[in-house]
């Protein structure tokens, strides 16, 4: 068990601080903005000034999280799919249209899909493992299993979160790069990891993810399987495409609370832990299936 | 658990492959030259020769990609030569890259600046997830497909990420290593940096003044002894030691000692169960910008101390490739250890005044090397190191 010491979620709904999002969730409105935090109570208002959504959120909700837990991370896992888009279309834009030999660096700089962890590690001073990982609807998946994998190597501390940020021109693009019905959102959540138990004991069991997927009820119980339970132990299935199998479990599509970006199985693990807060022993599954082909599976454990 | 190294690729703008790129490192012959692309009509960088049609057509590679992932797919492809697919080795494929399909999109937004057939389906290769998607589509891999992108050190990254998941029971064989592309938006992002040289780079030099740019892939295949035994493939070195820490000092610039290039390196070799006077010969990051190359040169001297043992840079050969620097070079020192090689330090004349430290000059062959630590420092002070042994 990879107990969760600490969690922290900047979205679309009122998550950022919220003991329990999950009593609080409302389905977005179409035209719905992020509920930011005062981050000025993080940033101090020189760095502030230029840091793009992406790299606000991600920071905040890290230094946030490092806030709850005593003792520095000793391992920092960031997923990303598509990193700091506000920078990368604003530095094209400069360069595509400057006539001027010289051009501001500041975009460019922070343009790298490592931006934000490696704004995580500046603004802790942080000299731990880093690492970003991208891989589309998967980013958080493997950025989560990077970190089990920390914890298995004695790491006690480990740092995993996703972030991903919307901006306008995604709009035009969407079909080829975000293809979704739901609008397109921005968000950040990150969670502390430790083999060390917690007052809640609420954990992550295992992560998956599949490449190659032709039938997702089978890779479920597969998953379900190797963690020794079965589909009639789960107590919630966080989801974000139609289930193709009937289950009396209860179904919840993360989607229309997150909207859509390709961090939002990160914030479904956080709706999974505090939807568990309020259960007895029971499991929580969180199935990223927004896109055909490739499936991520999350087992979230209340013991 | 040992790591098997069983299969290496590369292309760069100094072979389309390991033996034409020992050819040109054994003649101090370098890639780079003024490039005949207009982005980079200004600048001297190693540009690879052929376009992407031309990569498609002699490579044979049969799925669509950016230059980002063709090139990767030719990498990888030699890696993965002689190598199966088999439902009993669980086979995965991690890849480095910071650009992913900017070599397209950036064409593509110009247009949509112009207002000129701005074509939205031409994004589709954008994304750096997507760009191995397609690697590993051509080599038939889907057990597992990552991208690790923490700019110049993301190859290195892959490499231990992919050792990591064979070491925690996840994966038997990775493909693993690093592609980036040349483009627009990487050549204008080093201009404003203003860290180019427009002469030949001279890393560790005393007068170096910046780096060049290049492009290329590089990968290895790396597998456990249980799927060796399965795969039947020759193990030409192991990998034995990486490691991954945080400068936490400036969002581009390396700290004056280079606290956290001293410790990747000193993790490395722990984790290898090595001593700095084990380690045989350096491939160091050495970009031949002012500040890397004096806070590597600080680090190296922190980690070995009076005895330093031979190093170099061979990106004056390459030009710096960027995320594909770290998978590139690890074939480099795996050839080192196979070969004996010691590569040289092109453009080098004086040694850095706060130093002092002469790096490799010549081209050398049938040494004794049985270890080789090669360094990847990326934005964000992102400083990874891995070890590469012999049997």
């Amino acid at each position: 068990m990879y107990y969760i010491h600490s969690i922290a979620s900047i979205s679309h709904q009122d998550s950022f601080q919220n003991p329990n999002i999950y009593q609080d969730l409302k389905e977005l409105e179409n035209e719905s903005e992020v509920v930011s935090p005062n981050y000025k109570d993080y940033i101090p208002p020189a760095s502030l000034r230029r840091l793009s959504p992406v790299l606000r959120m991600g920071l905040t909700a890290s230094i946030e999280c490092q806030n709850n837990v005593s003792g520095a991370f000793d391992a920092i896992s960031v997923g990303t799919a598509l990193g700091c888009l506000k920078d990368t279309e604003k530095f094209l834009n400069t360069f595509h249209t400057s006539t001027s030999d010289f051009l501001s660096p500041t975009a460019f700089i922070q343009s790298t899909h490592n931006t934000i962890g490696g704004q995580i590690s500046l603004g802790l001073k942080n000299h731990a493992y880093n690492m970003t990982h991208t891989q589309n609807n998967l980013s958080f998946e493997v950025a989560l299993l990077d970190a089990l994998m920390c914890v298995n190597e004695g790491k006690d501390n480990v740092l995993v979160g996703a972030a991903d940020e919307r901006i306008d021109f995604l709009q035009t693009v969407q079909p080829s790069l975000i293809p979704s019905e739901f609008p397109l959102t921005s968000g950040a959540s990150f969670f502390v990891l430790s083999p060390n138990p917690n007052d809640t004991g609420i954990g992550v069991r295992g992560v998956r993810t599949n490449f190659n997927t032709k039938n997702i009820g089978d890779e479920i119980d597969v998953f379900l399987r190797a963690h020794e339970i079965t589909r009639n132990d789960l107590d919630i299935i966080l989801h974000s495409d139609s289930i193709p199998f009937k289950t009396d479990t209860k179904k919840l599509n993360y989607l229309l609370y997150s909207g859509m970006h390709y961090s939002a199985p990160a914030f479904a693990m956080h709706i999974a832990h505090d939807y568990l807060k309020t259960e007895l022993k029971s499991f929580a599954l969180v199935v990223n299936n927004m896109c055909p082909g490739t499936l991520g599976l999350t087992l979230i454990e209340k013991q | 658990m040992k790591i098997h190294i069983t299969g290496y690729g590369l292309i760069s703008s100094i072979g389309f492959n390991a033996e034409e790129s020992i050819k040109s490192l054994r003649i101090g012959q370098t890639g780079i030259e003024r490039g005949r692309f207009e982005a980079m009509s200004n600048y001297r960088v190693g540009a690879i020769t052929l376009s992407n049609e031309e990569l498609k057509e002699r490579f044979e590679l049969n799925t669509d990609g950016s230059r980002t992932a063709l090139l990767g797919m030719v990498a990888a492809k030699q890696a993965f030569h002689g190598h199966e697919i088999s439902d009993q080795i669980r086979t995965g494929l991690i890849s480095g890259t910071s650009v992913g399909g900017m070599d397209i999109s950036e064409v593509e937004y110009k247009k949509y600046l112009d207002q000129t057939d701005h074509n939205p389906e031409n994004y589709k290769h954008h994304s750096s997830g997507t760009s191995s998607m397609q690697i590993a589509k051509e080599l038939g891999i889907s057990d597992f497909v990552n991208t690790t992108s923490t700019a110049c050190s993301s190859a290195a990254n892959a490499i231990m990420m992919g050792a990591r998941m064979i070491n925690n029971g996840l994966l038997d064989r990775v493909i693993v290593g690093g592609t980036d592309a040349m483009s627009s938006f990487t050549i204008s992002g080093f201009k404003s940096l203003m860290i180019f040289d427009d002469d030949w780079c001279r890393p560790f030099d005393e007068s170096r003044k910046g780096l060049n740019l290049g492009e290329g892939a590089g990968f290895i295949v790396i597998e456990s002894e249980k799927s060796r035994k399965l795969s039947k493939k020759e193990s030409l070195a192991v990998l034995s030691g990486w490691s991954n820490a945080s400068d936490a000092f400036h969002q581009t610039a390396s700290s004056p000692d280079g606290q956290g290039a001293k410790l990747s390196m000193l993790e490395a070799l722990d984790r290898a169960g090595l001593a700095p006077e084990d380690i045989d010969y350096i491939n160091a990051h050495g970009t031949a910008t002012p500040n890397n190359d004096l806070s590597e040169s600080k680090a190296i001297q922190g980690v070995f101390n009076e005895i330093i043992p031979p190093f170099s840079s061979t990106k004056a050969f390459t030009g710096h490739t960027l995320a594909a620097s770290g998978g590139i070079e690890a074939v480099f020192s795996i050839l080192a250890i196979r070969n004996g090689y010691l590569y040289p330090n092109l453009n080098f004349r004086t040694p850095i005044t706060e130093t002092g430290l002469t790096p490799q000059l010549k081209f050398e062959e049938d040494k004794e090397i049985r270890h080789v630590l090669s360094n990847s420092f990326g934005f964000g002070g992102n400083n990874s190191t891995i070890i590469i042994s012999a049997v």
